[in-house]
């Protein structure tokens, strides 16, 4: 005989409760059941931003006068880094996204500025994973500005090997990367995109 | 915009990159963020570095104002020289790109 209609099971909603699903993963407030019968984690768990708070002349990497952004409605999200002489350390592995945006000011000309992200995979040797340029020649017979952008999908497989720090070099020595407590001028921004 | 005056010139001051921010004051109390870039505040981060008085740090602030007033007298008075001799306003721009 045909089947012509089908009858919902009686089966309330509240009566499938999470410990009768198969799915893989962690079961937590934090992850969402997908499709394929696994928990994964939602959204954004890892959001954090430093900044430079103050000037900081000539060749150098990043090493001291960093905070992590805190004024004006700043927020982050999750462990957040942490940082020792400038040589940040990730809370957890992944592949986070690394922004550095510098910014600079002098009262002459600089043929280049080059801003540098440096990574280590081994807590030692740093490579320079990314490189950006730009330049400052005066206008207006005065201190004149200049920024640029870096950024780097980096994938953190040891939070105790994988590191960034930070770099900026000048043909003007004079030149002065820009930093302040009060509101962000250079600044690097950590976001973990999604696991390793 | 406002140039930053003092930090321009406490990096004149024992051979640059000294400086930083004191977070809090001598009873531990958190110095907010927008008023910590101040003389009171100034943290010695480099060894050998001294703090310089603050009469000292003002007399380089004031320096650094009056070269950059001098430096926009001198391209007043040079463009007016060019003038003097002759040159229109757009041979000047040609010549000096302002």
């Amino acid at each position: 005989m045909a089947i012509t209609r089908i009858i919902t099971p009686a089966v309330t909603d509240a009566n499938v409760t999470l410990a009768k699903l198969s799915a893989t993963g962690t079961k937590s407030s934090s992850t969402f059941l997908r499709g394929d019968n696994t928990f994964a984690g939602a959204g954004i768990t890892e959001a954090d931003q430093w900044r430079l708070t103050a000037n900081l002349a000539g060749n150098n990497f990043i090493t001291s006068n960093l905070e992590r952004s805190d004024t004006y409605g700043a927020g982050y999200i999750g462990t957040g880094m942490s940082q020792s002489s400038g040589v940040f350390t990730f809370p957890s592995t992944g592949i986070w996204k690394v922004e550095f945006n510098p910014n600079y000011r002098l009262n002459g000309d600089t043929r280049v500025i080059e801003a540098k992200i440096y990574t280590t995979p081994d807590n030692s040797t740093y490579n320079v994973a990314a490189f950006a340029n730009t330049f400052i020649q005066q206008t207006e017979s005065n201190e004149t500005a200049a920024s640029t952008y870096l950024q780097i999908n980096f994938d953190v497989t040891n939070t105790s090997n994988d590191k960034v720090k930070f770099y900026s070099e000048y043909t003007n020595q004079s030149t002065l990367m820009k930093g302040s407590t009060s509101g962000n001028w250079t600044t690097m921004t950590f976001t973990r995109l999604g696991d390793t | 915009m406002n140039r930053d005056y003092l930090q321009d010139a406490l990096q004149t001051f024992n051979g640059g990159n000294w400086y930083g921010w004191k977070t809090h004051d001598d009873n531990g109390n958190k110095i907010p963020n927008d008023q910590r870039m101040c003389y009171e505040c100034i943290e010695v981060i480099k060894d050998g570095a001294t703090i310089p008085s603050e009469a000292d740090v003002n007399a380089k602030i004031q320096e650094l104002k009056d070269a950059e007033a001098d430096a926009i007298a001198k391209k007043a008075s040079g463009k007016q020289k060019l003038k003097d001799l002759g040159l229109d306003d757009d041979e000047i721009k040609a010549l000096t790109g302002a």
